[in-house]
């Protein structure tokens, strides 16, 4: 079982609170604004009533639950470092203390994720993962852009929508579904195709912009604006088994422009050529990834790169452009 | 002579049914030669089709021309999303 931060400090009469963790930890980390008693050896089963147990990032306490089947004995969810945080800036962040734990990430990364607003152009087979999986991981803001209705040949990979959905406009149907994930991300729904009229004013506000559209020329259109408003743009791209993805426009490296300059020509979408649903998945999240990691500062590999990945073998080649 | 590994991705890959192969050509040959050559093995499949040529994993012009070993990759855009 587990507790929260939050839940901890609404409700720490009920409890007696063990910090488990070394004690270097305890005084590098100290939990101010609680009574902690230190674990000894045979401490937890001699204790009676209900007590929450507290190690650094809340799991070496849940596993300790488990292991030594300990009753009325809660983990506390994100451990020390979650209730640090929820003491000095009244934030409870242990939803995502698994991600929070990443030394990469931390709760700085989470702090920063949750500040940042990103716009999906297209809400189809790459716009449902994008936005899912940006979504659980705590992203703050969220601008779905797309005019299209659900119909049920979609359904198959563009699991946001449903049978009740079909004929619904697909920014509507996906802000439902991404609701019930996480009710935190402020959803803003454009239920029109991204033009040369709006593109500009809903991607300058955004530190981020997908291309989850199904065309070349809404892509070379998306690719302008990012250029023009210095947001940079994630690329995905899909053709049968095959899909594509590219970090482009990151302080000027090369955009979709550079990367395929040619206009459109005979090119077939997911429609006429065909396409599983666990392609879009894949492809998806990882332009969700790259995302994340030029919000939290992570320096994203496909930046002037070109993924492409085949689902058939899954092999990987990476181009620089 | 010099020998080249062609890989070939998405349209390429179904208009030539191989993921990739090996060709000896003329020593000085360029790669938009051996992309006219792919080409008319494909026998049209390819026709309106821009490729984007990369010379061992990195974006090269078309003119630039192919050394013995070289790995060329034939990229088109793609639409799907």
């Amino acid at each position: 079982m587990i507790l929260t931060p939050k839940e901890l400090f609404e409700r720490q009469s009920e409890f007696t609170v063990i910090d488990v963790r070394p004690k270097s930890q305890q005084n590098e980390f100290p939990m101010d604004g609680i009574d902690a008693i230190i674990s000894k050896e045979g401490l937890i089963q001699k204790i009676e009533g209900k007590k929450v147990l507290v190690c650094q990032f809340g799991i070496v306490t849940e596993g300790m639950i488990i292991e030594q089947n300990l009753k009325d004995t809660f983990s506390l969810l994100g451990g020390a470092q979650a209730w640090i945080e929820f003491q000095s800036e009244k934030e409870d962040l242990s939803q995502w203390s698994r991600q929070t734990v990443l030394p990469e990430f931390g709760l700085e990364g989470q702090k920063k994720l949750l500040n940042a607003s990103v716009a999906i152009v297209g809400l189809g087979g790459l716009g449902c993962p994008v936005s899912q999986s940006l979504v659980a991981a705590g992203i703050g803001k969220l601008i779905l852009i797309d005019g299209d209705h659900v119909e049920l040949s979609n359904l198959h990979r563009q699991p946001l929508h449903g049978m009740n959905d079909i004929g619904k406009k697909k920014v509507h149907s996906a802000k439902k579904s991404l609701t019930h994930i996480n009710s935190i991300t402020h959803i803003e729904c454009v239920e029109d195709y991204i033009d040369e009229s709006n593109g500009l004013g809903i991607i300058q506000k955004c530190d981020i912009v997908i291309d989850a559209t199904d065309n070349i020329q809404t892509r070379q259109l998306i690719d302008q604006i990012s250029k023009q408003s210095n947001v940079p743009m994630i690329y995905g791209g899909l053709y049968r088994w095959e899909g594509q993805v590219a970090v482009l426009n990151v302080n000027g490296s090369p955009g979709y422009k550079e990367l395929f300059p040619d206009p459109p020509s005979g090119e077939e979408t997911c429609a006429d050529a065909g396409v599983l649903g666990m392609l879009p998945g894949i492809i998806g999240n990882i332009q969700a990834l790259e995302a994340i990691k030029i919000i939290v500062g992570i320096k994203p590999d496909l930046m002037g790169k070109l993924l492409i990945y085949d689902g058939k073998n899954h092999s990987t080649q990476i181009i620089n452009i | 002579m010099i020998k080249i590994k062609v890989k070939c991705f998405s349209q390429v890959k179904y208009a030539l049914g191989v993921d990739e192969f090996v060709i000896e050509l003329n020593a000085g040959t360029s790669a938009s030669e051996l992309e006219q050559k792919i080409r008319s093995e494909a026998g049209g499949k390819l026709d309106g089709i821009s490729l984007r040529i990369a010379v061992n994993q990195k974006y090269m012009p078309n003119n630039i021309e192919l050394n013995d070993g070289d790995e060329v990759a034939f990229i088109p855009p793609v639409q799907g999303g």
